[in-house]
């Protein structure tokens, strides 16, 4: 049953290496860098050379598990096993390269990353200003998300919001806050920040599964997409290709975050999140690398579409707060769709067209 | 200042967890959580077994201290290597990134969520007021602060668990290597502190058998 489940976690978190080309890493195995002969044991070498304990040595360097009357996993092993992560020259005793992986790319280059794709929006925000309508809306108002693609939206926005910001105090916290705010406080903050994060996390993946089994059917690539992608979402031109429900910036960012960035975090971190499955400290290691790699490009990426949600485009964040839409607004930036809706073929249709009251009298949030 | 290290000798460690033991009794550390342990190797091999007691060896670039998300670890001035209870979030992170599995994590509720990790503390206690109240039932008690050295290595019945000024311990070393002519191979000095530089002090000399 163990090996089992340890098989699974291995198969699990190769599986997740795979699946996130950026962290494409090996952790290689034990390697110690003399390999002796295999019968070179201590008791062979002790009949020769008296007092000579270097198979012993090796035994301790090698991280094999040792007799301990201790119980525990690893607590047999008395210096950890030899690892190296992708893009890293020698091996050192795993910890050591996990330590000098996590402080060093992960947390440099993570940062930087952080910082730029926000620094990009910002920059874009500036130079471009937000999509406006070109027609005036037309008062007419379209349904453009259900009550329950709303809350299966909602949780994981929340949900990934929370995530993320906790994530990010785990990560560069002591670097940012901690000379700011102080140890004391800064510990506080983190801890509720780790507890969030811990008790967040099963909820986003929750989440997550739900949100991609709604809107799976409206996010396979259809005619169009490729054109749509060419003209780079009519960021150069005035008019945007026809698309439909969801255009192919949409469905990208459904594929790339929600299904396969949403399968890394969460593998890696239920890995991280229960430690009472028998994994070792070496499958943790990993699956923490991966997990902070794939945080933040999700949080990178995440800067985008939350961008384009709110400020980015007008009318778009009213669409996923009340789930109506203006008809310009749907003939604008989702043509086909509303073509379809307006001709009965899609679901949801202006049913609240009259019914409700036009945008400009509604409250604001 | 003493730079105080353990030091384990692999020809007289016989196995008799006494130093675990101890550093229990000592400190009354909880269930579950052991600061200190004994590892064999070659377990029943005539003339080929060794037993090397293993904690915290309070390196002198300690991995732990490198990796902590609060930055809760702290060294003494005499080496030791302690952490700040109050300021540790449990994540784990130092029993990733430590070599001889030292942190300790006593169960805090259930699927194996982490309480405040837990350590050898060289008997140094932590940072609350040296031999108070609170940092007994926090770290255990603070022999150092009474002039003692640390528990386990006082209780070896043998004399194979050293801990104590580096300088010191290595003499002590350094001698029993001369007298066998054999084995001046120590358990977990390189790694912890280093090869000699940085103020802390090599392994004890001896061609490498």
């Amino acid at each position: 049953m163990m090996n089992l489940r340890s098989g699974l976690l291995g198969l699990a978190i190769s599986a997740c290496a795979a699946l996130l080309p950026a962290a494409a890493f090996a952790q290689a195995t034990a390697q110690p860098p003399a390999q002796p002969a295999a019968d070179d044991t201590q008791a062979k070498r002790q009949a020769v050379q008296p007092g000579n304990n270097a198979p012993v040595w090796r035994e301790v360097r090698s991280g094999d598990a040792n007799y301990t009357s201790i119980k525990g996993p690893e607590t047999g092993v008395l210096i950890q096993p030899q690892a190296k992560f992708f893009g890293q020259d020698t091996m050192t005793t795993a910890g050591e390269a996990w330590r000098k992986y996590r402080n060093g790319p992960v947390t440099f280059y993570g940062g930087l990353l952080v910082v730029l794709a926000a620094a990009a929006i910002g920059a874009f925000y500036l130079w471009k200003g937000p999509i406006k309508l070109h027609q005036p809306p037309s008062g007419r108002l379209v349904l453009r998300f259900t009550a329950l693609e709303r809350w299966a939206h909602w949780s994981m926005a929340i949900s990934f919001c929370v995530l993320g910001i906790s994530g990010l105090v785990m990560l560069f916290g002591k670097h940012v806050l901690l000379p700011v705010i102080g140890y004391t406080l800064f510990a506080w903050l983190t801890m509720l920040m780790k507890n969030l994060h811990n008790f967040i996390g099963p909820l986003f993946l929750v989440s997550i599964v739900l949100f991609a089994l709604i809107y799976v059917r409206y996010n396979f690539p259809s005619a169009g997409d490729l054109r749509w992608l060419l003209s780079l979402g009519g960021m150069g031109s005035d008019h945007q290709v026809p698309s439909g429900r969801f255009n192919a910036g949409e469905k990208g960012w459904f594929w790339l975050s929600v299904v396969v960035l949403g399968t890394v975090m969460s593998v890696t971190g239920l890995i991280m999140l229960f430690p009472n499955f028998e994994q070792v400290r070496a499958t943790m290691q990993q699956a923490n690398i991966v997990h902070g790699i794939g945080g933040v490009l999700f949080i990178a990426m995440s800067f985008a579409h939350i961008y384009m949600g709110t400020i980015g485009t007008e009318g778009a964040y009213q669409g996923m707060r009340t789930g109506y839409v203006d008809e310009e607004w749907a003939k604008e930036h989702h043509e086909l769709w509303y073509n379809d809706v307006k001709s009965g073929k899609a679901a949801g249709g202006n049913a609240g067209g009259e019914a409700k009251p036009a945008p400009a009298a509604q409250p604001q949030h | 200042m003493a730079r105080m290290k353990f030091l384990c000798d692999a020809e007289r460690c016989i196995e008799c967890n006494g130093c675990v033991t101890a550093c229990k009794q000592e400190h009354e550390v909880p269930w579950g959580v052991n600061r200190r342990r004994v590892v064999t190797i070659n377990d029943g091999v005539i003339g080929a077994e060794k037993s090397i007691s293993v904690a915290c060896m309070h390196c002198s670039d300690a991995p732990c201290m490198a990796v902590c998300p609060v930055d809760c670890f702290y060294r003494t001035d005499d080496g030791v290597v302690l952490h700040d209870k109050d300021l540790c979030i449990g994540c784990g992170y130092c029993f990733y990134a430590c070599p001889f599995g030292a942190p300790q994590f006593p169960q805090a509720g259930a699927f194996g969520l982490r309480g405040k990790m837990d350590k050898c503390t060289f008997c140094a206690g932590g940072p609350e007021a040296d031999k108070s109240e609170a940092e007994f039932k926090k770290y255990g008690r603070n022999r150092l602060a009474e002039g003692k050295l640390p528990a386990c290595a006082e209780m070896c019945s043998t004399k194979a668990l050293l801990g104590g000024d580096g300088d010191v311990i290595a003499d002590i070393y350094r001698e029993r290597v001369t007298r066998r002519g054999k084995g001046s191979e120590v358990w977990g000095w390189g790694t912890a502190y280093g090869q000699g530089k940085g103020g802390s002090a090599p392994a004890p000399a001896g061609a490498k058998s």
